[in-house]
């Protein structure tokens, strides 16, 4: 994957791309987790979500590099 | 007995420690909202150091202005300002695209794009509104700027400030999100249990007893504000928590059975009343006895919500029986066909409180998979003149200030408009703008002054970050404080503001006094600007004009009843008088004869329209005879023209065109069973039409067959 995404003339950092990517990816985990109740064996949800949305962010980020 | 007289009359006298717990808690909270503010405020103003974004003020700024204690209203507040500022960068792009080197043009499209953000601003409630006022100030924000001097750096200014803004944002976000946060959802479930346990309390008492009109009138003001509250909350909850997102369908329905069971309620309760009152009251007495299973099943303490549906389910059943039984003990006509309407009323109420109940025991399981019924969305009573108002006000500012900063030459005058768009954009939809405004600039007037200390004679001796933080943290911990309480908030808001943006912290921090007294003299004069221009053109809300036009919508709220399409027709009605009647009683003093007559106005509006929703409804499934259907035609037409414009003549017609179309259907009761549902309808209609004691009463003409029931009981 390219570091940084020609769009009409002006380069995009791709990392942006994998933002947006990995955002779109913790709303449907979010969907389904919360229709299933699995954030109620969870000590602190917002905690764990933000630590799924950095691992995530950060797996797809090697990619990159 | 053990007791002594003395300990059982005074209680024990309270240690002095007592009060300070509740007092240390509401300290605790309050700093603890204190240190996510600042830790937000100085880790995006690192990041965006580190990062070497042009203007960290901006993001930090942004921090400033998204804080809230509660983390849902952050999160939604967060997403809204991401999609408005989004869409104002790419208005800007647009625009200065379009006139890059014409700035009359430019100014003139520039402020009939914020006027038209501002105008859909007040058009929304929650954060949508927010979402229109970022479209719009963001646009002042990229462009101004660089317009003047080089507009080929636009597509640079917009990138950084989306940057910017969104670096501030997602601190913000997670922060008070981790952080020990406050829960939204926690105050979502308490009104959603107050709500039920008010409204199966309320009932409880109505059913052992009479209630008088005013109480009922207050109860429907509550049942109002609940609907409305639940309805906000639950909007900015979903971003907080993915539970209540996946259960936000039920939510609604839950909100959508509460009105219903409401309204029904209070026709019927009206209805009882009036036939108590009534020469023979054996009519209402009967009613009453039927009343008396649902009374019992209710009465029964603290019970689980399927407990109470299971027990409110063989009532349901069995009352077909109790209504043949009772019926047969009533004589006379007239009589047994109110009772009829009656019986029909409380069939529905008790079929709606058993939904009701049922949803409020599905809230607390696990969320259930089913999504049988299409969403019940709230849908919201709006009026346009309000909105025109703003537009014309932040049109007409924006162009003042623009023809002022083209005349002068002023470099600072973009900065005096840039300013004036976010403050005028931000009150465009509070009461009372001008003194808010009036407050804001106090509140930024003191943090220039506190900007200038901190600048000049703290942070002029400090250099790194850590110093940085160190100067300005005593200075700015005071705005975060002050927001969090509520006489205050305002004017925090304004020092915090103030103070964040004379620093206008970079990376190279320049210390020219020549530079502060020119920023702060443009900022001061922008908060003026502001102030003027709501004082001269005050946004609507809250005034007598705007709540005589908002009755009168909520009135004409008839007459979408009897002609709009049908489908859904029933929860859009009842959400738009609510929030109607909301945004009406929130600016009358509680108890005054207005707001009396307001509620009353609503109470007649609610029952008169869902009962022509429920003949339109019958009609609809199954076709009457073509005379009936013109003479029902007649009525509805009559009915709306009359609370459209209430008049003595209006309310005559609308009888007489209900006993005709009554008259026609009691001919055909026997051939098509649709007449006899029409016939209740219509009599339900003519009830609370002809009920005295209603805000109908100025408008009644006792005609020969009405006379009888005109008269008072005692």
């Amino acid at each position: 994957m390219p570091i940084e995404i020609a769009f009409a003339g002006t380069l995009f950092p791709g990392l942006l791309l994998l933002f947006v990517l990995v955002c779109v990816l913790l709303w449907a985990l979010d969907s389904v987790a919360g229709r299933r109740g699995w954030y109620r064996h969870v000590w602190h949800p917002a905690l764990f979500r933000t630590a799924i949305f950095v691992c995530l962010f950060g797996g797809f980020g090697l990619l990159l590099f | 007995m053990a007791i002594s007289p003395v300990s059982a009359t005074t209680p024990p006298a309270a240690p002095w420690y007592a009060g300070m717990r509740g007092f240390l808690k509401g300290e605790a909270d309050t700093w603890l909202f204190v240190l996510r503010t600042t830790l937000a405020f100085f880790l995006t103003g690192w990041l965006a150091m580190r990062f070497q974004l042009p203007q960290p003020g901006t993001a930090m700024m942004t921090t400033v202005i998204v804080m809230h204690r509660q983390s849902g209203m952050v999160l939604a507040k967060a997403f809204y300002r991401v999609l408005g500022t989004l869409i104002g960068a790419a208005g800007a792009l647009l625009i200065v695209a379009l006139f890059p080197q014409q700035r009359e043009p430019f100014l003139v499209l520039m402020a009939l794009w914020i006027a038209g953000c501002t105008a859909g601003a007040t058009l929304h409630r929650n954060f949508k509104s927010y979402a229109f006022v970022l479209a719009g100030y963001t646009a002042a924000i990229v462009a101004l700027p660089v317009i003047a001097s080089h507009p080929g750096q636009i597509f640079d200014s917009a990138v950084a400030r989306i940057s910017e803004v969104l670096l501030g944002l997602l601190v913000t976000a997670v922060i008070s999100d981790t952080l020990f946060p406050v829960r939204l959802r926690d105050t979502l479930r308490a009104a959603v249990a107050n709500q039920y346990a008010e409204f199966l309390g309320f009932i409880r008492g109505a059913l052992l007893g009479e209630v008088p009109r005013e109480k009922m009138e207050q109860a429907h003001l509550r049942v109002v504000r609940d609907a409305v509250t639940l309805e906000d909350l639950r909007s900015s909850v979903i971003f907080e928590d993915p539970e209540a997102r996946a259960r936000s369908a039920h939510l609604q329905r839950f909100n959508q059975r509460f009105m219903a069971a409401s309204t029904t309620f209070q026709s019927l309760h009206h209805l009882i009343n009036r036939l108590l009152r009534q020469a023979d009251p054996s009519t209402g007495q009967a009613l009453q006895a039927l009343y008396q299973p649902l009374g019992q099943a209710i009465q029964s303490g603290e019970v689980s919500p399927e407990q109470l549906a299971a027990k409110i389910h063989p009532v349901r059943k069995g009352l077909p029986a109790r209504i043949a039984l009772l019926r047969e003990g009533i004589g006379g006509g007239a009589n047994v066909e109110d009772f009829d309407v009656g019986a029909e009323l409380l069939r529905r109420f008790v079929k709606e409180i058993e939904q009701y109940v049922h949803a409020r025991g599905q809230l607390t399981q696990q969320v259930a998979p089913s999504q049988e019924d299409a969403r019940a969305h709230f849908v919201r009573g709006n009026d346009y003149a309000g909105a025109f108002v703003a537009f014309a006000r932040t049109a007409i500012t924006m162009l003042v200030l623009g023809a002022f900063w083209a005349a002068s030459g002023w470099a600072m005058a973009a900065n005096v408009m840039l300013l004036a768009t976010i403050f005028s954009g931000l009150f465009a939809t509070v009461p009372n703008a001008a003194r808010m405004t009036g407050k804001l600039a106090g509140g930024y007037f003191i943090g220039l002054v506190a900007g200038y200390v901190c600048d000049y004679w703290v942070l002029a001796r400090m250099d790194g970050y850590a110093l940085l933080v160190a100067g300005l943290l005593p200075f700015f911990l005071l705005g975060p404080y002050m927001v969090s309480r509520p006489k205050l908030s305002i004017f925090g808001l304004g020092y915090t503001m103030g103070l964040v943006n004379i620093l206008a912290i970079s990376s190279l921090h320049s210390f020219d006094p020549t530079r502060f007294f020119n920023e702060g003299t443009s900022h001061m004069l922008a908060m003026g600007a502001a102030v003027v221009s709501f004082a001269l053109m005050p946004p609507l809300v809250g005034t007598a004009w705007l709540r005589r036009r908002q009755m009168a919508g909520l009135r004409a709220q008839v007459r979408s009843a009897a002609q709009a399409p049908l489908r859904g027709l029933q929860h859009r009605f009842e959400s738009t008088n609510s929030d109607l009647l909301h945004q009406i009683v929130a600016h009358t003093a509680p108890g005054s004869d207005e707001s009396r007559e307001q509620l009353a106005w609503a109470l007649a509006v609610n029952e008169t329209g869902r009962a022509l929703i429920h003949l339109r409804q019958d009609v609809a499934h199954e076709p009457a005879s073509t005379p009936l259907h013109a003479h029902v035609d007649a009525v509805v037409l009559a009915l709306s023209d009359f609370f459209a414009s209430p008049s003595v003549d209006g309310w005559q017609r609308a009888e007489r065109a209900l006993e005709a179309a009554m008259d026609l259907a009691r001919t055909q009761c026997g051939q098509a069973p649709v007449a006899g549902r029409v016939l209740l309808h219509l009599g339900l209609v003519r009830l609370a039409l002809v009920d005295d004691r209603s805000v109908m009463a100025p408008y009644i003409v006792p005609s020969d067959s009405s006379a009888e029931e005109t008269v008072d009981a005692h």
